[in-house]
């Protein structure tokens, strides 16, 4: 019988990953540095090249170079907090779905969502690109002259939390396909999210609304950071409101809700055939 | 050779296996990448900064970045394979095991040509883009460019087998530097802070940057070649020794 869900016991659940991951540090702390290490770089590298362009050019589609740092040091807390809810391919799901481990979660106690919610919290190895896009965020507010209030933090915090939602909203729609196709679909969630990463960095300021439009509904990179970032700089574009990402959420998650538990009916009717009978994946 | 002709038509059709159909994810996601790209560019060079290359000329050079992209900076999967214990299975085939690699590498690059990259190129005047290269030793220099790109690779699988359960480590920081570096995404002379001068000379350099360079006109050909050449001559004997060695060390289980 699964667990009675609480807020504690999800407070529990996401300190049991904690610990797990504390001992991972301990236990092999130098790859566990190296790991933090490659984090770091990698995603400056993605942000950095952005911000020189508009370093090298006085800025980007009249967004002066400080407020595309600010925009930067928002890509790097999602990219923090992605990997530090994430790292276990429970964001990446056609993963789970395409390798046919979707059966392990059945046989815990708990339900499958509270599960994926919390398996991955990882704030000592994962946490380094947070504290990274922090600093960042920091430091381009200070040049920005930007009146910080407990309301704006509020502000902030509610924004990547809706963009974390698309995020896992859009990687668990396409995911989906995976329950039909899983093995030439295991990737697919990581052609969405990650495949698509440095285009969520470009500042769309100055570029066409055909162009911009797309970025925003079908495709919506600029969810990701452009959009908010200009909420919070107190200009939200194309004269939309602040609250477009919250609408934008609530129809896309109804949407990703009723494809995705589709995907999951026929896969509990039809399993997978990923492993053969003496344990290797085919 | 029609060994590694062969070997490289394999690696073709396997891309192509679950059907053509499952590649699209993969082509829309560079499509959509390209064309938001394309107008940044051209948002940036409307700033009126002054810097050494025309707006026609940056346009030219990020399309062709993104249609030879897999080209300009080498991967091959050998990293890869080496933590799924598949490289082991090289090594049962009448072949040299580098001979191999390059001839499935070279394979694994024709689909994504077939369905992105050439259908871009019909479409580019749409976009503003002019694609015939500035000077003929575009090819020449597109060629070492390769060449030099497989040397690297094989160095990382290298490093990839002297400290064993980092592959996915190397991996990220590796696409981190070389991407950088290379100047794929941003030409190495348009670098903020004085870092165009300190990272020209660097081999990185005369991977996927010096081709497209050359290709637009924004080069001293003569220059990037030789280094190109000079990296070539440094790099392909490490690259050799190193795997040579580092061939018994190879531990893969799979999985």
């Amino acid at each position: 019988m699964a667990d009675k869900i609480t807020f504690t016991r999800v407070i529990k659940l996401l300190g049991i990953s904690a610990k797990m991951d504390l001992a991972w540090f301990l236990r092999d702390t130098k790859y566990a540095l190296a790991i933090i290490g490659a984090d770091i770089v990698s995603n400056l590298s993605v942000v950095s090249a952005v911000f020189l362009i508009s370093a090298r050019f006085g800025g980007i589609g009249g967004m002066s170079v400080d407020e595309v740092l600010f925009m930067m040091a928002y890509s790097t807390l999602i990219t923090g907090i992605f990997v530090m809810f994430g790292s276990h391919n429970n964001i990446h799901i056609s993963r789970i779905i395409g390798r046919g481990q979707l059966e392990h979660l059945f046989i815990q106690p708990l339900p499958i969502n509270v599960q994926l919610a919390t398996c991955s919290f990882s704030p000592f190895t994962g946490g380094s690109n947070f504290f990274v896009g922090v600093v960042l965020m920091i430091i381009a507010e200070r040049r920005l002259g930007l009146q910080v209030s407990f309301g704006w933090v509020l502000s902030l915090a509610v924004y990547l939390f809706i963009t974390m939602v698309v995020i896992v909203a859009r990687s668990y729609l396409v995911s989906s396909l995976a329950f039909y196709a899983p093995v030439a679909m295991e990737e697919i969630s990581y052609t969405a999210v990650e495949g698509t990463w440095l285009l969520s960095t470009f500042p769309l300021s100055g570029m066409p609304p055909f162009v911009q439009i797309p970025l925003l509904t079908v495709l919506p990179e600029g969810l990701m950071a452009w959009f908010p970032s200009l909420c919070l700089l107190g200009r939200p574009p194309l004269g939309l409101s602040v609250y477009y990402p919250a609408l934008y959420v609530i129809i896309l998650l109804p949407i990703t809700s009723y494809i995705f538990k589709r995907g999951l009916s026929y896969y509990v009717r039809k399993g997978s055939n990923r492993y053969v009978p003496y344990g290797f994946r085919r | 050779m029609i060994k590694y002709l062969k070997t490289a038509q394999l690696s073709a059709f396997e891309k192509t296996n679950g059907g053509i159909v499952y590649l699209l994810p993969d082509v829309i996601v560079k499509i959509c990448t390209l064309i938001p790209l394309v107008f940044l560019w051209k948002v940036v060079m409307s700033s009126g900064a002054k810097v050494d290359m025309t707006t026609e000329q940056m346009l030219t050079y990020a399309v062709l970045s993104a249609l030879l992209a897999d080209m300009l900076v080498v991967k091959t999967p050998a990293s890869g394979w080496l933590s799924e214990g598949v490289l082991l299975k090289l090594y049962g085939r009448p072949l040299p095991v580098l001979g191999q690699l390059i001839a499935l590498t070279v394979g694994g690059w024709v689909p994504m040509l077939l369905l992105f990259s050439l259908p871009m190129v019909i479409l580019s005047p749409l976009l503003d883009v002019n694609l015939v290269p500035a000077s003929p030793y575009f090819l020449l220099s597109f060629l070492l460019c390769i060449s030099l790109g497989f040397a690297v690779d094989f160095l990382f699988a290298c490093l990839s087998i002297k400290l064993r359960n980092m592959t996915w480590l190397i991996c990220r920081i590796r696409a981190a530097i070389v991407s950088f570096f290379s100047g794929t995404i941003i030409p190495i002379n348009l670098l903020p802070y004085g870092l165009a001068e300190a990272v020209k000379y660097q081999p990185f350099a005369s991977l996927g940057g010096a081709p497209l360079s050359i290709f637009v006109g924004a080069a001293n050909v003569e220059r990037t070649i030789a280094l190109q050449i000079l990296w070539n001559l440094i790099l392909w004997p490490l690259a050799l020794l190193a795997f040579r060695k580092s061939q018994e060390g190879i531990v893969s289980y799979g999985g």
